[in-house]
């Protein structure tokens, strides 16, 4: 909303930004990063969401209206002038490891565990990696509105414990932090959702990443610190801070990358994600941002009719208030992830589907009843105020035909508005029955695929660096 | 070699922008620069380690020499020692009472905690500190007056309720001097923060000419035992709460004798500034006067109602002072010329500006002080000093 107050106010339109007591904080650090230190809050005492009627009518008529009038009447205090941070050669400590860890964690580099010490020469060596110049600009990021440089990548790169041939990877990555599409200035929302990053590509076993048992959990370092490096990059460069511009309720810790099992894809002829999000040929990172998650185990059966159900049951147990981002927020944006082991994979081929037929089984199958919908996005939360109903949001043209085939509260509809939008990885440990399924953040942090560019020597330096 | 890991105690406003860029170049323009030769010289982080055969003392040198000290050595704002004051305060250590004035530092409870540490505040003494930065940063305390202007004003911090005994505020002999930690190191602390966090360096921001000793400390509890409701309670507050109250004076006069020398000082060339500013001056009345008065049927708004009434500035006083001259005759109350007109001039608009604290020794020669004030708007600020553990 300060987003949207930033722009009214530079077409020279006042504005007053509404904000409930626990949000006064981030609503200031959040409007300095947009350029517009004094932007004008009004308070709102409390949370809205827990007041009744008349006790929400009795603080806004105390508290927020005089407020709100003076935010539209009087100039905002005017604060200039440029912040001075470090340049990036700059060398910004000098001591023991120990000290340049506490060093680096007091003043809010690190996220708790110890860092390698970014030295000149740990950066270099990352920066051989990319052919480009260590200024080159990947893009601005909010809250802080930083520049992202190849040079700050291989900083944190370096600092996350990352290996310098990840280098390519990470450039990637950041270039995909930066598409507008991905939305990383909502990073700092309150449902927390934690990114995840998923590869594909050649890459994946150039380097070592681990795609076959224990795909989600850290202890392989290129899947490990290449997770930690994402968070890393959100703390130092975007910006987002605990307490400060951070406000995910619970939030999680940061997941590893995710490597897609590419011989088993390719054994059942099954299309890659990065192939499905419309980037092929090779190596590839795709971001997006999940709320939750969990393991669907043993999934029984050996044809698609006996599998299927479980499965679909298993997106329907882990899609709820997301469902706004499929009839509200971002109409469509809901895109759920499905990973399946290698053998499930490779039974479900068998049964003759491939991914898309397999993504429009699971769209007929995961489907939910439409006053259930409605009361997730308009009557136990109050995502949609005035508790609107599917058939007249179809009436207005304003989400798919399927929503509405007939007026039963009781029929049931699809979580997604398409079968395209939901998502189908295969990874895992190969011969276990076992799934897992992520329910997805919509337009608060939507799929991105990036291709990962090489550098011209890629091969030499990829052995020299093995020869280490 | 040995090192100690100590926060910047310095100011940075909402645009992370910090204060010392502006006050180094004040400084400069002001040839100012020999008090601070390091002033902006730091690392722009939360923390830096300082080391040193004895650390401690580069501490204190780095500070001194970066405009951060009153002059005297400071205790070093350790991050043990900031976290120890952090947890007494109860509050969230990036939570932001305000922008300190002129400069508009941001008052966060982690920054106020460094000059605390600095000052030799003990931790238990962090939550009246919180309330008087709170006080000080209320829009009627009128700080980037305070901070800027060239009179001698310094804030007078009065203690009141449960929490001067149990710090051990002192209210009693010397009260104003020196010899009592939480006295000494509380009003310091509200200094430090005035000029770490809020930019009021002296010659580059602050322009008062003299200045005056209360500017170190200037901070006071009121005597309990006396027969009178204590000042917290005649300003609404419940015994059992613990206030600090804010004034802006101007200096401290010191008065032996009874009512009539207090009048007498009131109504003098001292209270042109408050007389101007419709001001509200502080009067501190000993201990034994107090009971004598109670025992005679006095109440403390009878005092005031006396003090009122005797302490008048002869108006041919007013007429011929440099004040009277240097400001526009419409910029005089209406109040002040009315008065002037029947002869005499009152030190305040009306009795209840007076605000009475009644400390020091039961000295049978009974010695007062008469703590004239400065500045718009006129202004008294309380703040409740919430008890350990309860939170603001």
């Amino acid at each position: 909303m300060l987003r949207a107050s930033a722009v009214a106010e530079r077409a020279g339109v006042p504005t007053a930004s509404l904000v409930c007591e626990g949000f006064i904080g981030q609503a200031a650090t959040t409007s300095v990063g947009l350029g517009l230190p004094g932007l004008p809050t009004a308070l709102v005492p409390g949370h809205v969401d827990v007041q009744s009627p008349e006790e929400l009518r009795r603080n806004v008529a105390a508290v927020t209206v005089d407020a709100v009038i003076r935010n539209l009447t009087e100039a905002p205090a005017a604060v200039a002038g440029a912040v001075v941070e470090p340049a990036p050669g700059d060398i910004v400590f000098e001591g023991t490891f120990d000290e340049v860890n506490r060093y680096f964690y007091e003043n809010d580099w690190s996220d708790g565990l110890p860092i390698v010490p970014p030295t000149p020469d740990r950066v270099a060596e990352f920066l051989r990696f990319c052919d480009r110049a260590p200024d080159t600009a990947l893009g601005v990021l909010l809250p802080d509105k930083r520049r992202a440089t190849v040079w700050n990548v291989a900083v944190n790169g370096v600092m996350a414990g990352c290996r310098p041939e990840y280098m390519p990877i990470l450039v990637a990555l950041i270039e995909a932090m930066a598409d507008p599409r991905y939305g990383v200035e909502h990073s700092g929302n309150t449902p927390g959702a934690e990114t995840l990053i998923i590869l594909n590509g050649p890459l994946i076993k150039e380097l070592g990443f681990n795609y076959e048992q224990g795909a989600l959990r850290d202890g392989i370092q290129a899947n490990t610190s290449i997770g930690r490096f994402w968070r890393l990059y959100l703390r130092n460069v975007a910006g987002f801070l605990h307490h400060r511009t951070d406000k995910g309720t619970f939030g999680n810790t940061w997941r590893v990358v995710l490597a897609e099992n590419e011989d088993a894809l390719r054994r059942i002829g099954w299309t890659t994600i990065a192939e499905d999000e419309g980037v092929p040929g090779g190596n590839a990172v795709t971001i997006s941002r999940y709320t939750g998650g969990g393991v669907i185990a043993s999934v029984f059966g050996n044809t698609p009719d006996r599998m299927l159900p479980y499965l679909a049951d298993a997106i329907v147990g882990k899609v709820g208030w997301e469902l706004l981002f499929t009839v509200g927020m971002g109409v469509g944006s809901q895109r759920p992830l499905l990973i399946l082991s290698p053998i499930l994979a490779e039974t479900l081929a068998r049964g003759g589907l491939d991914k898309s037929a397999l993504k429009r089984r699971l769209f007929e199958l995961a489907r939910i009843p439409a006053s259930k919908l409605e009361k997730y996005v308009g009557e136990w939360t109050n995502f949609m105020p005035g508790r609107p109903k599917l058939t007249d949001l179809v009436k207005a043209g304003q989400i798919p035909a399927v929503f509405a085939e007939s007026d039963d509260p009781q029929r049931l509809v699809p979580l997604v508005c398409r079968p395209e939008d939901l998502m189908v990885a295969v990874s895992g440990d190969p011969l276990r029955t076992n799934a897992y399924a992520f329910a997805h953040n919509g337009i608060l942090g939507y799929p991105t695929t990036k291709p990962v560019r090489l550098p011209a020597d890629w091969s030499r330096l990829l052995r020299e660096a093995r020869a280490r | 070699m040995d090192a100690l890991w100590v926060l910047v105690p310095a100011g940075q406003r909402a645009s992370g922008e910090w204060i010392d860029d502006t006050l180094r170049a004040r400084a400069a323009e002001k040839g100012l620069l020999g008090r601070s030769p390091r002033a902006g010289e730091f690392p722009r982080q939360r923390v830096e380690l300082v080391r040193g055969a004895d650390p401690v003392a580069a501490v204190n040198r780095l500070y001194q020499e970066r405009g951060w000290t009153d002059g005297l050595p400071i205790v070093p704002p350790t991050l043990g020692r900031i976290d120890e004051m952090v947890a007494a305060g109860g509050r969230d250590r990036h939570a932001s009472l305000g922008e300190v004035a002129p400069l508009a530092g941001l008052a966060t409870v982690e920054k106020i905690a460094a000059n605390a540490v600095m000052a030799g505040c003990e931790p238990a003494y962090f939550p009246v500190v919180l309330a008087a930065v709170e006080a000080i940063l209320d829009p009627a305390f009128n700080l980037r007056g305070v901070q800027t202007t060239d009179e001698n004003v310094a804030p007078l911090l009065v203690i009141n309720g449960p929490v001067a005994a149990r710090l051990g505020i002192n209210a009693a002999w010397g009260a104003l001097g020196p010899g009592w930690p939480a006295n000494a190191t509380i009003g310091r602390a509200v200094r430090l923060v005035m000029q770490n966090l809020g930019g009021g360096w002296p010659g580059a921001v602050s322009f008062a000419g003299l200045g005056q000793p209360g500017r170190y400390t200037l901070c006071l509890a009121e005597r309990e035992d006396t027969p009178w409701p204590q000042l917290h309670v005649e300003l609404g507050y419940r015994p059992d709460q613990s206030t600090v109250t804010l004034l802006r004076a101007e200096t401290v006069i010191n008065v032996t004798g009874g009512l009539e020398e207090v009048a007498s000082v009131m109504g003098s060339a001292a209270s042109l500034f408050g007389i101007l500013h419709s001001g509200k001056p502080a009067v501190v009345l000993s201990p034994l006067t107090a009971r004598r008065l109670h025992a005679d049927g006095w109440t403390r708004a009878m005092v005031r109602e006396a003090l009122f009434t005797r302490g008048r500035l002869d108006a041919a006083t007013w007429r011929g002072s440099w004040i009277r001259t240097a400001v526009r005759a419409s910029d005089w109350p209406g109040w002040v010329s009315a008065a002037a007109a029947h002869g005499s001039i009152p030190a305040v608009r009306e009795p209840d500006d007076i605000t009475l604290v009644v400390a020091g020794a039961d000295l049978p020669i009974p010695q007062h002080a008469y703590c004239p004030s400065w500045g718009y708007p006129p202004c008294r600020v309380t703040r409740v000093i919430p008890e350990a553990g309860q939170g603001p």
